[in-house]
């Protein structure tokens, strides 16, 4: 195989690795591991020139800032917390609809003195004046703890860098609060834990990613061009449904904006094809049937491949 | 011509040693714990953290404060007074210029007679100032137990006092508090206010354990019960208008040493607060400046002018070219330092830092 032109960085286990998987596919780009030695390395199927490296997802964020890769999928948290200057080093080019998850600070549930980042200020400076030492987060959001709380005015306090089993901490003995990420909050209220009102910081999903600062060679373009245009008709696909009828006069122009409905191929002889949003859908066909149309067929989309390709302008703006 | 910074750093560790403070080093690797302990985590991003394989993280010096306090504990096991001076690099991360560079530093420990050994700090950074060359730099001065002493006979509201103890004597630090979660229990605090503190502390003690509540995260109940308690006699969980008039007006004296003294006194007078005891020391720190040869009209004396009242203690400078620009010297007294620090006793501490890049006349 020769060298690839474009590397895209997968998360290399778990549900974000299996919806990764399940995205690309969805988008006609079906991801393909190779067996044996070469098992962290694998291919787009139909796409030559992509070699895909699966890696942690904090490695990825890491990747997109050094520029060591081209694509990456991973969470915002993790680029929120290891890349200083995110606006510089990487363009967010998608979010992916998977990996929702929310960086929370979580207080003992017994501190029912506490409910907002207001409040522990105050308990964290008079912990700091009592105990004579600040009260201890643990946390592997390090960057994110620190911003949230000087946000909050909250300085009496020291982070304990934890990498593992954080919402234990408290129990443990081993710190007051932690900041951490959690889904449905569950783990967090099963070990005594309770989210401040305004303790949510950050709301996180699965992102495709691009690095600014990764070789883009011409081959690496025209790779990033195809992925994100199949991308594009994959998305625009799955929110619009084709509206088919025979009618007598087109649907007013007024009409089709307020739906956010479009005729693709313009007017044609015989039958129109119509694209509309999934949740118009009732009322397009409702106006169509009334207004002369005698049968209205609808039905889904695979892909929506249009001329202009918007997520390969925004990266080709930034990158040059 | 301007001074080469080999020449600058030698010349002002021959100024100081003439004065007594010997020149002394500190190693470059220094344990981080101190510096986070103390400053908080906001100084963590400036460090340069390395790896060792030993237990606790490792940093480069920030400072020499720290350090020299540190080898002095070391060094002495009973309270000793000594007076030590540093030039060398020290290291922090910056958002504009290179991580490394050359400070210079002085620190007396153990002085009894305070305000003579804070005019001799002053007298000693207003020399370096001459040595070193450049544009005529502003003296700021300002007396941060003079402040806590304000606060203290306010009897403001404990949120409020800890806020402008820590943030800074801003009129903005003694508004109304954020909004408290504790709102939604208006009717509990009500309930509480003036209640008996032993009988507040069994009750929560008594929900939470209903609650089936384990006090996990360092905090006893009593303490949740304290803070039940604080709240509620926080009337209008704020600072009172006639506690702010009075805040703004101490806010707004400012000029020569004496000018500031002299209006101080005569507001704490009419407002009925008991200052004399702070403003008496700061008089006579001005004594001993005026004595040691000092021009009191070169210095801007301030109430407002203070900084973290967790750090410092008691008289504080610095030397600016122009507001809101880095010092290009900075000092004060910080006499909680040693205790903070591990110490058994408190020890009396005066020092300052000067940064030898912020002058013109050092190339």
């Amino acid at each position: 195989m020769s060298a690839p032109s474009l590397i895209l960085g997968v998360p290399s286990k778990g549900r974000l690795q299996e919806n990764t998987f399940s995205f690309f596919a969805r988008a006609g780009l079906p991801l393909a591991q190779a067996r044996g030695a070469r098992d962290y390395r694998g291919v787009i199927e139909g796409l030559d020139g992509v070699e895909v490296a699966f890696l942690s997802a904090s490695e990825i964020a890491g990747e997109l800032a050094r520029g060591a890769i081209h694509f990456g999928v991973t969470g915002e948290d993790l680029l929120a917390e290891s890349i200083p200057d995110r606006e510089t080093k990487v363009v967010m080019l998608t979010p992916l609809g998977f990996g929702h998850a929310n960086v929370v600070v979580a207080v003992p549930e017994a501190w029912i003195d506490v409910r907002t980042m207001a409040d522990l200020e105050d308990v964290a400076a008079a912990f700091h004046a009592r105990h004579h030492r600040r009260m201890r987060v643990a946390t592997k959001y390090i960057t994110l703890t620190r911003q949230h709380f000087a946000r909050h005015k909250v300085s009496d306090y020291r982070i304990v860098e934890s990498l593992g089993a954080t919402e234990g901490a408290p129990a443990a003995g081993s710190a007051e609060l932690i900041v951490d990420i959690t889904t449905t909050g569950a783990t967090l209220a099963a070990n005594g834990l309770k989210v401040l009102d305004d303790g949510v910081m950050l709301k996180s999903e699965a992102n495709l990613v691009a690095s600014a600062g990764a070789p883009w060679s011409d081959a690496a373009r025209e790779a990033a061009r195809r992925i994100l245009k199949s991308i594009s008709a994959e998305e625009t696909a799955r929110k619009m449904r084709e509206v088919k009828a025979r009618l007598d006069a087109l649907p007013p122009a007024d009409l089709l904006a307020r739906l956010g409905a479009n005729l693709p191929f313009g007017a044609g002889s015989g039958e129109t094809i119509l694209h509309c949003p999934t949740g118009k859908v009732g009322d397009l066909c409702d106006w169509l049937t009334r207004n002369g149309a005698p049968v209205v067929t609808v039905s889904t989309l695979s892909y929506v491949f249009k001329a202009e390709n918007p997520l390969y302008e925004r990266l080709a703006s930034r990158i040059g | 011509m301007p001074l080469s910074r080999q020449t600058a750093e030698a010349e002002l560790l021959a100024l100081f040693q003439r004065n007594g403070f010997s020149p002394s080093q500190v190693p470059i690797l220094q344990p981080a714990e101190p510096f986070i302990e103390l400053s908080g985590e906001d100084i963590r991003r400036r460090l340069f953290l390395v790896s060792d394989a030993g237990e606790g993280e490792t940093c480069l010096r920030p400072e020499f404060t720290i350090p020299a306090a540190r080898a002095h504990i070391a060094a002495h096991a009973v309270p000793a007074v000594a007076a030590y001076a540093f030039a060398g690099p020290v290291f922090r991360q910056r958002a504009e210029g290179p991580g490394e560079f050359i400070q210079a530093g002085l620190e007396s420990f153990g002085r009894s007679d305070i305000e003579a050994a804070d005019a001799e700090m002053l007298a000693l950074a207003i020399e370096a100032e001459a040595l070193l060359g450049g544009e005529a730099l502003t003296i700021r001065i300002g007396d941060v137990g003079l402040a806590a002493a304000l606060i203290e006979s306010l009897a403001l509201p404990p949120a409020v006092a800890r806020r402008l103890r820590q943030h800074g004597m801003t009129p903005a630090a003694g508004e109304k508090p954020r909004a408290s979660g504790l709102a939604a229990y208006q009717g509990v605090l009500n309930a509480l206010k003036g209640a008996d503190p032993a009988e507040a502390r069994a009750f929560v003690k008594d929900l939470l354990s209903i609650a089936g509540l384990k006090a996990v995260g360092g905090r006893t109940p009593g303490e949740i019960a304290d803070r039940f308690l604080e709240k509620a006699s926080e009337e209008s969980s704020g600072i009172s208008a006639e506690q702010g008039a009075i805040l703004a007006r101490f806010l707004a004296i400012s000029g020569d040493p004496d000018t500031v003294a002299a209006e101080a006194r005569a507001l704490a007078a009419s407002a009925g607060l008991t200052l004399d005891a702070a403003i008496d020391r700061f008089e006579t720190r001005t004594g001993f400046m005026a004595a040691r040869g000092i021009d009191l009209g070169r210095l801007e004396a301030s109430i407002a002018f203070t900084r973290n009242l967790d750090y410092y203690s008691g008289f504080i400078f610095e030397f600016v070219a122009r507001t809101g620009e880095r010092p290009a010297i900075a000092g004060g007294r910080y006499d909680g330092l040693f205790k903070r620090l591990g110490a058994g006793t408190e020890i009396p501490a005066v020092g300052c830092a000067i940064w030898l890049e912020r002058f013109g006349g050092v190339a």
